[in-house]
Formats: C-alpha cells, structure tokens, sequence
C-alpha cells in the first residue's frame, strides 16, 4: 500500500486541505477576536457586557459541539440572508465552528497583552491628546500584538490539531483522509500513527518555532495569564 | 424554556452527563497520576529517563487528542490489545485512558514546573540531612510543588470537561453523542444542542469561576 504515490497524494490533500482550514480559520479568528478584546476593553457597559458573555461563554464550550452544530445547523441559519436554497459548504461550516472557539481564547489573549502594558503608555497618549481609539490604534494594539505572537503562534498549533475535528461533519482534512485510507486497506494501527507524525512534525516545528520568537518582554502577569489560557482552553 | 428537551429524552441527556462526569474525573485522576511520574522523569538525575519523559510529553501534546482515541479504540484491537469484551465498556476505557495520557502531558509540564519552583536550599539541605532522592521528593519537594500546581491543574480539568466531547466520536454515550441522537430522531437541532450547551455551561462556569478564586487565594509566585 505505502509504495503506492496515490496513497500519499491522499496523505498530502488532507496536509493541504487541514493547512487551509487552519489559516482561514485563525484569520478570520484574529478580526473576531481583536474586536471582541477591544469590546471587553470599552468603558460603555452595553459593549462590555455582551462581549463578555460571548468570551467566556464560547471559552466554556467543546470547540466539537459547535463544529457539529454548525454541520447540522448552518445552512438553515443563513437562509434568512442568503435564500431559501441557501447549502453553507462543509468546509465553511468547520472554519465558522473553529473560528468562533477560536476568536474567543484569541480575544483573552489580545486583551491579556494590551491589559499587561504599563498604565503609563495610555496615561501619556491621553495626555498628549490622543483619543481612545487613537491611544488603541497608535500606541497600545501595535505593542500588545506584537508581544502576543508567540502566543498567537502557539493558538495556530492548537487551532491545526483542531482541524482534525472537523472531519466529523465531512471534510477531508488530514485524519478524514487517514480514516478513508484505513478503512479501505483495513491496516489502522499503521495510518493513524503516519497522520499523527504528520501532525507531530507540523506541530512541533511551529511549537519550537513560538518558544524562539519573542517578539519583546512579556511582564510575569500577562505570562501567567496566557498560560492559564493555553491549559484551559487547548481543545484537543 | 430553552433546554426543556432535556427533560423529554432524560435517559439520553442526563445519563450522557452522567457520562461526560464519569470520564472527566477518571481522566484526571489518570492524568495526574501519569503526569506527576512524567513530570518526576522529567526532573530525575537520569538522563535516559529525562528524554523518556521530554518524548512523552511532546508526542502527546503536539498530536490530536481524536487521533489518540481512535487510536486506542481501533488500533490496539489490531495489535491484540483489548480493554475489555464488553464493547461499551472497551469504549469507556478507551476514552478515559486516552483522556489521563492526552492530558497528562500537560498535567507533567505544569508539575515539572512546580517542582523546579520549589526552593533550591530545601532540596540541599534534605540531601544532606542523610535523605536519600526518593525521601526527599516524598518528603520535601513534592509536598511544596502541590500547593503552586493546583490553579493550573484546575485549568487542565476545565478543558479536560470539555474534550470528553471527543469520545462521542468512538461511540461514547456522553453528553454530545445524546445531543447528536435526539437530533437525529426528532430533527430539533437547535433545542438539542441548546440543551447540550446548557449541561456543558453547568459543568465549565462553576469550574471556571472555582479556579478562578483558587488563583486569586492561592497568589504564590509562578
């Protein structure tokens, strides 16, 4: 079977199919995310508050639950816009499950950076007569972004071995091609350990890859923040 | 009421919650347990043990936790291993074993952690009291490391709640499997997963705001 080179041209549309959904998703993320920081960040309650229930209400759901919500639900849920006929593609239906889980741990992070900033970068900005948003834009995002590559880094490992979950509602990621395969030449033991190396490799370059770059001093209090969101919401 | 779908299929909800329960406290009591060893190898004087351990946590946390599962529930009946002849109870320990190994990888990062945070002087002065390695681990080290570990371990647990949903996948009755099922049959996607999302916020908001008080009590320094 492994000397077939269709075999691995499975093996390399699954590779391709996963590197896809995750960068879509983590984009799409990101722009979610980086509102809903700002959102939990505004001093009007009614921005405040509703941010903070999709934060930590999403946070505190399995990402598969609403993968598979999204599998089952979404095209009924964008008829009202898109027509009555309206079929959401599979893959849009995985990225929309991950990129929802996925803003919201990326929005604690983003907020853990801009919050972990000392009190004097806002205090001159607005002495200086910035706005609010001109404070945010100019002064606090670029700084607290860049400190939260690494860990944004470390989100796109977790958001790759996410995909592997978005095979359940049908799309051909990485282990739906590996299940395929298997299931097929009836030898799993030695599939699922070639999907998992794939997965390892990827992972653990990008893993080493985030531990190397920093990007400037994350304060002790910001650091202990993200690794408390690293273990709480790393889903599989 | 939103959720009142609960309570016209109990038997698929609440034994699915019963469930999630079950696997979520036997995983991490296994993940402890496999991560206090693992994170001890890690630490140990012995250098074959310290790669050992560095392997073990790197493959578990930089692989999916689905491709583990389904690893230890169809690949293992391969090689001629089997949890049990029952097949839902092999199911059942399929999950829970692959539940204690996924997240014991990162239960030894944070213990490994701990133990390095305990105090340099009191391990010295342990050994030359005349403590041998493992006296002074039962008796000095490991006690001190308990009491920084447990806000993270806290954590672990949250998300460990939450990737019970993954057994679903390998056939477990738990929570998202009985969403799944009572969609399936009755068509009302919305108010089954709304009931689903209700007992999963039950179990994860209170755990939440519990560690979140735990860290705020326990401030020792990370």
């Amino acid at each position: 079977m492994f000397a077939d080179p269709a075999i691995w041209g499975f093996f390399f549309e699954g590779v391709r199919e996963t590197i896809y959904i995750s960068l879509v998703a983590v984009a799409l993320s990101f722009v979610v995310g980086l509102a809903f920081a700002l959102g939990r960040l505004s001093r009007k309650r009614w921005i405040r508050w509703p941010s903070i229930f999709y934060i930590e209400g999403l946070r505190a759901l399995p990402v598969l639950l609403l993968i598979v919500y999204f599998g089952l639900q979404g095209s009924a849920l964008f008829r009202p816009i898109f027509g009555p006929d309206f079929e959401l593609p599979r893959f849009w239906a995985g990225v929309l499950g991950l990129s929802m889980y996925t803003s919201a741990v990326l929005a604690e992070i983003i907020r853990a950076g801009i919050v972990s900033l000392p009190r004097g970068q806002t205090e001159a900005s607005r002495a200086l007569g910035l706005s609010h948003t001109q404070t945010m834009r100019f002064v606090l995002l670029p700084q607290a972004l860049r400190l939260m590559v690494p860990a944004m880094m470390a989100q796109l490992t977790t958001v790759i071995k996410d995909t592997s979950l978005v095979g359940t509602i049908g799309i051909f990621e990485l282990f739906k091609q590996g299940r395929t395969i298997y299931t097929q030449f009836f030898n799993p033991v030695e599939v699922l350990l070639i999907v998992a190396t794939i997965y390892f490799v990827i992972c653990f370059a990008l893993s080493q890859a985030s531990r190397r770059l920093e990007l400037g001093h994350v304060p002790r209090a910001a650091r202990v923040k993200i690794q408390d969101i690293a273990l709480r919401d790393q889903a599989a | 009421m939103p959720g009142e779908i609960a309570f016209e299929f109990p038997e698929l909800f609440f034994t699915g919650l019963w469930l999630t329960i079950q696997i979520s406290v036997l995983g991490l009591v296994g993940a402890i347990v496999i991560g206090t060893f693992v994170a001890l190898a890690r630490v140990s004087p012995l250098v074959p043990l310290r790669w050992i351990g560095g392997a073990y946590v790197e493959f578990f946390r930089n692989t999916p936790l689905i491709v583990q599962l389904f690893f230890l529930f169809l690949g293992l009946p391969f090689l001629g291993f089997r949890f049990s002849t029952d097949t839902f109870e092999s199911i059942f320990r399929a999950a829970a074993t692959g539940m204690a190994l996924y997240h014991g990888a990162y239960v030894a990062e944070v213990v490994r952690g701990g133990l390095l945070g305990v105090d340099r002087g009191q391990i010295e002065a342990a050994r030359s009291l005349g403590l041998s390695y493992v006296q002074m681990l039962q008796h000095v080290q490991l006690p001190q490391t308990f009491r920084s570990v447990i806000p993270p371990l806290g954590n672990i647990g949250i998300a460990l709640v939450k990737n019970t949903s993954l057994a679903s996948t390998i056939g477990v009755a738990e929570l998202l499997y009985a969403a799944e099922i009572v969609e399936s049959r009755t068509f009302r996607t919305y108010e089954a997963f709304i009931a689903a999302t209700m007992l999963y916020l039950l179990l994860t908001i209170p755990l939440g705001i519990a560690v979140n008080a735990l860290e705020r009590r326990m401030l020792v320094v990370r």
